[in-house]
């Protein structure tokens, strides 16, 4: 008796303390309210100068690029977790939870909002993204690679909102007056953002600092200095000096794979821009072109097959894993790579702190190589694959439809896009400050991250478990300068030389395709796919004779290519009449 | 019986109708258990594989998961269409045919073969140990199975450098598509070859030891009472295990596959299964996978069906 008592004693606090809470919820919103009424006054200059800049679809502003974050904190009183399907799991390091990173814990004690962090197991994100949709259970908040084919809604970013997936961001652009303020101050982000038909399929990543002109590239090639320092040999720049430098390394130095690429031998376009054709879908004047069709691809192949028979591609390249560097990292780290296309962090000697049985190892960044300047088919590189040809970073958050928390969501993402919270998301909190970060007026952020702590940590911590654990991976907002400025010189020496190449030929990847579209290109697109990667790795390996590129080339075209072709030319035509 | 039924016909009919209602009615009375026993296994296929069975609409749709079964567009035949159509379309069933033809023909003998093998051991302990370690690899997780066999076959790996002992000159085994079949069912016989002969062993054990007696009596030798009295008396089973065979020949399972290939192997690496497993888990276009799949089964099943009937006119044994 006593026991039934006692509970239902318990019983009835807690409901008076959950009425209460709701009750002090809503009497917080409405000041919150009032608040942002406030503020909207007081920079209604700017709003107005920024509406007057866009056309439709109209958004106003209250503050510039988040200077000010116009949130109300807590952004709730009772306590709510929400769900949030974040793939990051390779990026985890020794971190148990993403609720144990110190800038989450921060976070939510200033939110009020508890995260609930879904992460798929590493290399099966593109699997779990497309069983989101299969499942009764869609978390309230899915961050996701939009450009890449493994994050996509098979039928398209508009389908998935006609579908009652995804919101329409568009229509709740009151929550974030944050975002709001990035949105109505860039045309080139407000035209990468929104669809053809005007919707916005998520909150998208953006970079800070960083517009059309001023592009950053984190992305290329990059060449093992120790090893060129050993045979004598400056960092190459043509295709015959690259030979030169990569058939020193196996023969002087014995290395395994003096190249080295993935599974499909051509994984990114930087090493063939100098041919003048891309791995896949670019543009040239305006025009859709597809790589494999040129006769230049075919040039490249048998450049490439030269090289396999000689030794200078990793002979078991066809069998490594799909994913360029991240999950063989086993051989860089062991000495047998000389070259690769890799990420601008993992320049200089990174790889050292990541496990690297050779301390002298240092990559250094390479231009891309071009033929003899006196080749009469000699073209200048205009490629760049991990390309920010907008402010776009390519990370997206999107918000469930069936979520039951969608305001509190995009309010709790939204704060990502005012300074403060995005500096601590990108730099580490406040608390922090002296040991992973400390100010720096030279820097554009005012931050600067304390190299040491995050690459030769006192605790022996790796630099990706000092990433995780005192800020968030890829937040929202990242900072150009930070990536840069924070940077070893031989990492900024590397970002400059992979900046000098303006993507010209890139199709921008903020394209879209109608449903209808998406449906009959991808249906047809697939298997070409499978069957140009299948091929690609026949040629070089030799098990095809590269004098039967003509019956394949007409394979491809049986196969339907130009129909994709014509769809894809129609979505770069309406990507750039864009008016908003 | 006449078409114009007499009534001591009718009566007659009544009365077999009224004995076979007696028969049920005791059957189930003496073996209330085992049926209350059963009812578990049919609601089980009924739940798992009848139930799901409806998914086959989905082959006839351009299935939409918002949409549901019942509300997606009906598209008829075209994603059966547009898998004849596809120029993968031969290249799998051919993968697939041969991969499972070859297993049949390669991994089907050994477990017999070694069962007899081990029939003949007298020294019990040995033969309860050779049995127990011929177990072992089938509990080795596939994932495992397949590192090891990349380890043994890339570029530098012992079997690599073997083959290149005999003069082989083409590089990792593991890469090249004309190993791809060899690999995939050789390790197969290595894992499968413990587990799948326990069904052999323990029909050798049930065969009467009175007949191996009497051929010794009768001056049989050990060869000849394998040849007239094991096989004979073991050929039931096998008959029966090759039709299930069979009935799985355009099964070639899609996880062993899809951790061997690679684009360098796809020739003769993809199978339908395998392709099944990228148009619909990875690009989630799941009315055409669903449309590959049921078009398999119904090969499947017919495969089935003739091997039933060719075991049946040809020996007693049969499924049905």
């Amino acid at each position: 008796m006593k026991v039934k008592k006692s509970l239902a004693l318990i019983l009835t606090c807690a409901l008076a303390a959950t009425a209460l809470a709701s009750c002090g919820g809503s009497s917080n919103n409405s000041s919150s309210s009032s608040k942002a009424e406030e503020s909207s006054s007081a920079s209604s200059s700017e709003a107005s100068e920024s509406s007057s800049e866009s056309s439709t679809p109209e958004v106003t502003a209250e503050t510039v690029d988040g200077e000010e974050n116009l949130q109300t904190y807590p952004l709730t009183d009772s306590p709510v977790t929400l769900r949030y399907w974040y793939p990051n799991a390779g990026s985890m390091a020794e971190l148990g939870d993403f609720n144990d990173s110190y800038f989450f814990k921060w976070y939510e004690e200033k939110t009020g909002v508890h995260i609930d962090f879904v992460v798929p197991a590493a290399g099966s994100e593109a699997e779990s993204f497309q069983l989101l949709f299969a499942s009764d259970n869609m978390p309230d908040m899915i961050y996701g690679y939009p450009a890449q084919s493994a994050y996509s809604y098979r039928s398209g970013q508009d389908k998935a909102i006609d579908d009652g997936y995804f919101i329409d961001v568009a229509e709740y652009l009151d929550y974030a007056p944050n975002y709001s303020s990035w949105l109505a101050n860039h045309d080139d982000l407000r035209q990468a953002s929104y669809s053809d038909t005007g919707k916005l399929y998520g909150m998208w990543g953006i970079w800070s600092g960083m517009d059309s002109e001023h592009t950053y590239a984190d992305y290329g090639l990059s060449i093992r200095k120790d090893y060129l320092d050993k045979v004598g040999l400056d960092v190459p720049t043509t295709y015959s000096e690259w030979e030169t430098v990569l058939t020193a390394f196996k023969d002087q130095l014995g290395i395994k794979a003096p190249l080295y690429t993935s599974k499909y031998g051509i994984d990114t376009g930087e090493m063939m821009a100098g041919y003048g054709t891309a791995p896949y879908f670019y543009q040239k004047d305006g025009k859709v072109q597809y790589g494999p069709l040129d006769d230049s691809y075919k040039d490249y192949l048998t450049l490439l097959n030269d090289w396999y028979q000689k030794g200078l591609l990793d002979p078991d390249f066809a069998t490594r894993s799909s994913s360029g560097v991240t999950a063989d990292n086993d051989m860089i780290l062991n000495d047998q790579v000389g070259a690769l296309m890799d990420y601008g962090t993992r320049l200089d000697n990174t790889y050292v702190s990541r496990g690297a049985s050779n301390p002298d190892l240092v990559y250094v960044g390479a231009p891309q190589p071009t033929k003899d300047k006196d080749d009469p088919s000699y073209v200048e590189p205009a490629w760049r694959d991990n390309t920010y040809s907008s402010m776009l970073h390519g990370g997206c958050n999107c918000i469930s439809a069936e979520s039951d928390n969608i305001e509190l969501a995009i309010r709790w993402l939204d704060g990502f896009y005012a300074k403060d919270v995005a500096l601590n998301a990108n730099y580490g909190t406040e608390e922090y400050e002296g040991t992973v970060w400390h100010e720096d007026a030279s820097t554009s952020t005012g931050r600067m991250i304390d190299y040491d702590y995050r690459y030769a940590n006192p605790d022996g911590l790796s630099s990706g478990m000092v990433l995780v654990q005192y800020s968030a991976k890829n937040p929202p907002i990242r900072y150009e300068g930070m990536q840069v400025e924070c940077a070893t010189e031989i990492k900024q020496e590397g970002y400059s030389i992979w900046k000098q190449y303006e993507p010209t030929n890139t199709l921008p990847t903020r394209m879209t395709m109608t449903s209808e579209e998406g449906t009959e290109s991808a249906s047809i697109y697939t298997d070409i796919e499978t069957y140009v990667q299948e091929c690609n790795v026949k040629f070089i390996m030799g098990q095809m004779s590269l004098d039967d590129y003509d019956s394949y080339r007409d394979t491809i075209k049986s196969m339907g290519i130009d129909r994709v072709i014509e769809l894809k030319q129609a979505a770069l035509d309406r990507y750039n009449s864009r008016t908003f | 019986m006449t078409t114009n039924a007499s009534p001591a016909s009718l009566t007659e009919k009544q009365r077999e109708k009224a004995m076979k209602r007696r028969l049920i009615k005791r059957d189930w009375r003496m073996n209330k258990a085992v049926y209350l026993m059963a009812v578990p296994v049919i609601v089980y296929f009924i739940i798992f594989n009848y139930i799901p069975m409806g998914g086959i609409l989905m082959a006839f749709e351009d299935y939409s998961i918002k949409k549901g079964i019942f509300g997606s567009t009906w598209v008829h035949f075209d994603n059966f269409i547009r898998f004849f159509n596809s120029v993968y379309f031969w290249r799998l069933i051919r993968n697939t045919l041969l991969i499972s033809f070859y297993g049949l023909i390669f991994s089907f003998p050994f477990p017999i073969i070694f069962a007899l093998c081990l029939n003949e051991i007298r020294n019990v302990k040995f033969k309860k140990l050779t049995q127990t370690i011929s177990y072992m690899p089938y509990f080795i997780s596939i994932v495992v199975v397949v590192s090891i066999i990349y380890d043994f076959c890339s570029s530098d790996g012992a079997l690599t450098k073997l083959a290149a002992a005999f003069g082989d000159t083409g590089g990792a085994l593991i890469a090249r598509p004309e190993w791809f079949r060899t690999l995939y069912i050789g390790s197969n016989i290595w894992q499968h070859l413990g587990y799948n002969s326990i069904i052999f062993i323990s029909a050798l054990a049930a065969i009467d030891q009175e007949l191996y007696e009497a051929a010794v009596i009768d001056g049989a030798s050990r060869w000849k009472q394998t040849i007239y009295i094991t096989l004979p008396e073991l050929s039931s089973t096998i008959v029966v295990l090759l039709i299930l065979r069979l009935g799985q020949i355009m099964n070639v399972g899609y996880e062993k596959t899809i951790l061997m290939y690679s684009p360098a192997t796809y020739d003769t690496a993809d199978v339908i299964a395998s392709y099944v497993y990228r148009v619909g888990i990875i690009d989630a276009d799941y009315g055409y996978s669903t449309a590959i799949n049921f078009f398999n089964s119904i090969v499947n099943f017919i495969v089935l069906f003739v091997a039933n009937t060719i075991s049946r006119k040809l020996s007693e044994t049969s499924l049905w």
